[in-house]
């Protein structure tokens, strides 16, 4: 019998735990599958996960967004105008009106003008840039904590919530128990690691981040179930068939490209909002570009692109807990790297075979001469973990087939 | 329209005997004249043939009737309704399909995506996949055609993106089927199968408009055949009352050039040898397996062959697009290790396999393509000698026969025979020593074709060695002096022109002998 693909994805799962596991006994860094590592990692994987799916609405429809970041940009500051002025769910409101600004910017240029995808998207980004600084000139300046490079701080901060029962969290005033907490201070094998990432997932949540969880089932469900989808998705794909079963591919396409910017624009408002109480130049820190590599990553799926956002999460956040802790992770990949090599003898790759025991010299060495990671290479570990995933993983990628082709509706094809 | 619809519904029961009805219908584009008063009458549940050649007006007709056109003057009935339509979507609603020559489908999307993009089946906006797949798959079942319809396109083959097309164009209830070119990109057995759908639709009350040029395919298929020639109807006959000829001569106006013997002979040089010529591959089976040839002065080999097997490789391992093991020769001197520009200045020439990917950029003017690849001879310096350039254009448009107003023209504008021999004669006119010709007259009319055929064979005789790869085969059995047959990367059979039949060819290129 064939095992299904849903058992093989449960056995890999737990086999990437057992091995996180034992090396965090093994080393004793906790910090590994801690609830506090795996809460920031959740933080951090919020924005990049919505720049990712602001890509994917972006891509599906036909249209490169080199401009996310630029997006993000107006998303971290309209939204923390909004924030300062408001409250942080008008903020965030705010955020996303403002990236849609930019979506519909990249849309009248590139779909209605034709201009250079690629060219309209750098375009917005340095706008974006210099547009905010000018806004901040006009509105910050001279305000009490405000500058021409930051807001003024944000008075109110948005709600967070535990999980009742497993997590500590309220049920009407009472305080329920925190089984994932205690759970995750026994240091199980496997047991305390999943209490860790569980309470890691469950425990003080911002709304915000369960909006941006949300974001990807709903785009799955819209792109692949609903005509919207259907019709969008072949915008991307074939717009001249499209065109010729009377699809209306340039609506579309701005549909898709305000839906991209919005993302970005409350990518950008969580940086301002939730993860930080003011706006900041370079708040974005590149994040919009990081969010289309998960988006390559994840196979421009949804669930791709939460995988990937949260691998880039997860290696971001270790570095902000636990800089300590980066030298175990040497020995996890080395760990997952000698599975994989050994699978890949038994499927007889030879490229695998070669990069994977590549991968596992290199970090098994690393692991037994580093101590400390200089920080300008912790700052590398998302990007090296995208390449080594990328190199091994051997996924086929199947991107929009016409994403970045201009159309230009009625001509001869 | 929508009202219009549904009225000519309620004539169908009436039974009309016409569904379609064209009358005077013209129209131009600025210089020219598609479509002059032309006149057509299609009975219902028949299939009825469209032949003329490229550049004729068959594709302009039914691009009018279509909706994405519209005529100057003249009439439009459809199920005895006068009807005007401003864009395909109305001609839908009409019951009207377009199957399109070059396949509008998207590859990434499933086949089911694919055949309800457009007027899907929703439910307050969600798909309602389970009813679009049984109404598909009853579809599918009534034409006698078996399809997945959850893989992408991208892993269908060519004829199978057929049958989605037509399905497609069903599923949104078309009675009046317009199929443009359905055999140009088929292998014989796919033909076959696609007539047998088409029979099974007609006997389901399906009328079919068939547009083609291959005339042996019309008069198998088809219950009447309408020629135009030049933007006009010359007539419309039965197939039981003409034969190919009698079709071609109304096609092309004139009795058909004769494929004719050879005066000349085949020299005693070899102008062109490929010894054990291998194209390695790395994740599947060599393109090209161990292939050895030689071609003579004023020799024509024919490289026959389905398409896939291998032909395309050869010709860029022989122009040195690909890397190869083995060797090549021109004129007798080893050219294995020479540049793609060293080949060419040896004496090689190139007719590519698609024009418009490899032979021409479309939207640069006539005398810019033809100047391609002779940069060199037409040049003063870093500067190219413009009159030169425009002159050496002008010569091949001259005596190649290039129908269009000036040099200065992009090369879109033409009509795909006139920019193959525009190609050819790019080609032909620096005298080259050998001419690998791919696909020389494909998706081109007769005459044209006839044109194209003329020049090799003067070229030929002036001493030029040819490679002739094409799937036609009465091009291949008509002009070359050697055949070989190509499968699977391999050179499968030798054979001579004159003793081969295309039964037996097809025997060898389809590997059954």
């Amino acid at each position: 019998m064939i095992p299904s693909k849903n058992f093989k994805l449960y056995v890999s799962i737990l086999g990437a735990l057992a091995i996180i596991s034992t090396v965090r006994l093994w080393t004793d860094q906790d910090a590994l599958t801690s609830s506090s590592t795996i809460g920031t990692a959740l933080r951090l994987t919020v924005p990049i996960l919505l720049a990712g799916m602001a890509g994917l609405w972006a891509e599906r429809c036909g249209v490169l967004n080199i401009g996310i970041e630029g997006m993000m940009i107006f998303g971290t500051w309209f939204g923390a105008w909004g924030a300062w002025q408001f409250g942080p769910w008008v903020g965030l409101l705010f955020a996303i009106l403002g990236g849609m600004f930019g979506g519909l910017v990249h849309a009248v240029a590139t779909v209605r003008f034709n201009i250079d995808q690629v060219i309209s998207g750098v375009v917005i980004n340095l706008f974006a840039f210099f547009g905010v600084r000018y806004l901040s000139e006009l509105v910050y300046v001279g305000k009490p904590g405000g500058g021409i490079s930051q807001s003024p701080p944000q008075k109110w901060a948005l709600p967070k919530f535990n999980l009742p029962i497993l997590s500590g969290g309220e049920i009407a005033g009472w305080k329920s128990s925190d089984f994932l907490g205690w759970l995750e201070s026994q240091r199980w094998f496997i047991l305390g690691d999943l209490g860790g990432i569980g309470r890691g997932l469950t425990h003080s949540i911002s709304w915000a981040t369960v909006i941006a969880v949300i974001v990807v089932p709903v785009s799955a469900w819209v792109l692949w179930r609903t005509r919207f989808g259907l019709r969008l998705r072949s915008s991307g794909e074939s717009p001249v068939a499209a065109e010729s079963l009377g699809v209306k591919v340039n609506h579309l396409r701005y549909f898709g490209l305000l839906i991209s910017g919005g993302l970005a624009g409350l990518a950008g408002g969580t940086l301002s909002i939730v993860a930080s109480s003011y706006y900041r130049q370079g708040q974005t820190a590149g994040r919009g570009f990081i969010g289309l590599a998960t988006m390559i990553f994840g196979n421009w799926r949804p669930s791709g692109i939460l995988t990937g956002a949260l691998l880039f999460g997860y290696a971001e956040g270790i570095k902000l807990v636990a800089s300590d802790s980066i030298t175990a992770l040497f020995l996890f990949i080395a760990a997952i790297a000698i599975v994989f090599f050994v699978l890949s003898i038994v499927r007889r790759k030879r490229s695998q075979i070669l990069v994977t025991l590549v991968v596992f010299i290199l970090s098994a060495v690393a692991y037994r001469t580093v101590s400390t990671v200089p920080e300008s290479l912790t700052q590398s570990l998302p990007y090296v973990v995208t390449l080594i995933v990328l190199a091994t993983a051997n996924q086929r990628l199947r991107p929009p087939a016409m994403a970045g082709v201009p159309f230009r509706p009625g001509e001869p094809h | 329209m929508q009202a219009g619809s549904k009225k000519s519904s309620q004539t169908l029961s009436a039974g009309s005997a016409n569904v379609v009805e064209l009358a005077n219908i013209s129209k131009s584009f600025p210089g020219v004249i598609a479509n002059r008063d032309i006149s057509l009458q299609v009975a219902r549940a028949t299939i009825h043939a469209i032949v003329g050649e490229n550049g004729a007006g068959k594709s302009t007709l039914m691009k009018i009737l279509y909706g994405l056109h519209q005529p100057d003057s003249g009439t439009i009935l459809v199920n005895g309704v006068l009807t005007q339509f401003k864009s395909p979507s109305e001609a839908m609603d009409a019951g009207i399909g377009m199957v399109h020559q070059h396949f509008m489908l998207a590859d990434n999307l499933t086949v089911l995506e694919n055949i309800i993009l457009g007027s899907e089946p929703t439910k307050f906006g969600v798909l309602s996949l389970g009813d679009a797949r049984k109404h598909v798959k009853d579809l599918a079942t009534s034409i006698g055609v078996e399809i997945d319809l959850d893989l992408p396109i991208s892993e269908l083959g060519v004829g199978q993106r057929q049958r989605v097309e037509i399905l497609k164009v069903l599923f949104r209830g078309a009675e009046i089927l317009v199929l443009d070119e359905p055999t140009a990109v088929l292998v014989p057995q796919e033909v076959d199968e696609l007539f047998a759908n088409l029979r099974k639709l007609v006997a389901n009350g399906t009328t079919i408009l068939f547009i083609s040029h291959k005339l042996d395919e019309v008069l198998a298929i088809s219950d009447a055949i309408t020629v135009i020639r030049q933007g006009s109807t010359v007539a419309t006959v039965s197939p039981k009352s003409v034969d190919r000829l009698k079709l071609a001569e109304l096609m092309v106006g004139s009795d058909l050039p004769s494929h004719g013997k050879r005066a000349t002979k085949v020299g005693e040089k070899v102008q062109l040898a490929a010894r054990n010529l291998t194209v390695i591959a790395k994740d599947r089976k060599n393109p090209i397996q161990d292939i050895s040839f030689e071609v003579f002065e004023s020799e024509i080999v024919g490289i026959a062959g389905v398409d896939g097997n291998g032909q395309f490789e050869l010709c860029e391992a022989l122009l040195g697009l690909v890397a190869s093991q083995g060797t090549i020769e021109i004129g007798g001197s080893d050219v294995s290790d020479l540049s793609i520009r060293e080949r060419l200045d040896q004496g090689l020439a190139y007719i590519p396999f698609d024009r418009h990917r490899e032979g021409l950029m479309l939207a640069a003017s006539l005398w810019e393509n033809a100047l391609l690849g002779h940069e060199a001879s037409l040049s003063r310096g870093p500067m190219i000698d413009l009159i030169s350039a425009k002159n050496s254009c002008r010569e091949i448009i001259e005596r190649f026969g290039v129908m269009t107003p000036n040099e200065l023209v992009p090369a879109f504008v033409l009509s795909g025979g006139n920019q193959q021999k525009l190609v050819v004669g790019r080609n032909l006119a620096t005298a080259p020593k050998v001419l690998i010709a791919a696909h020389p007259t494909r998706g081109i009319d007769v005459g044209a074709q006839a044109a194209v055929w003329e020049e090799i064979r003067r070229s030929r005789d002036a001493g030029m060695s040819v490679l002739l790869v094409s799937a036609d085969l009465e091009e291949v059995l008509g002009l070359s002096d050697r055949i070989l047959v190509m499968f699977d990367g391999e050179i499968s059979a030798e054979i001579d022109p004159k003793s081969a039949t295309p039964q037996i060819l097809g025997k060898y290129m389809t590997g059954t002998q």
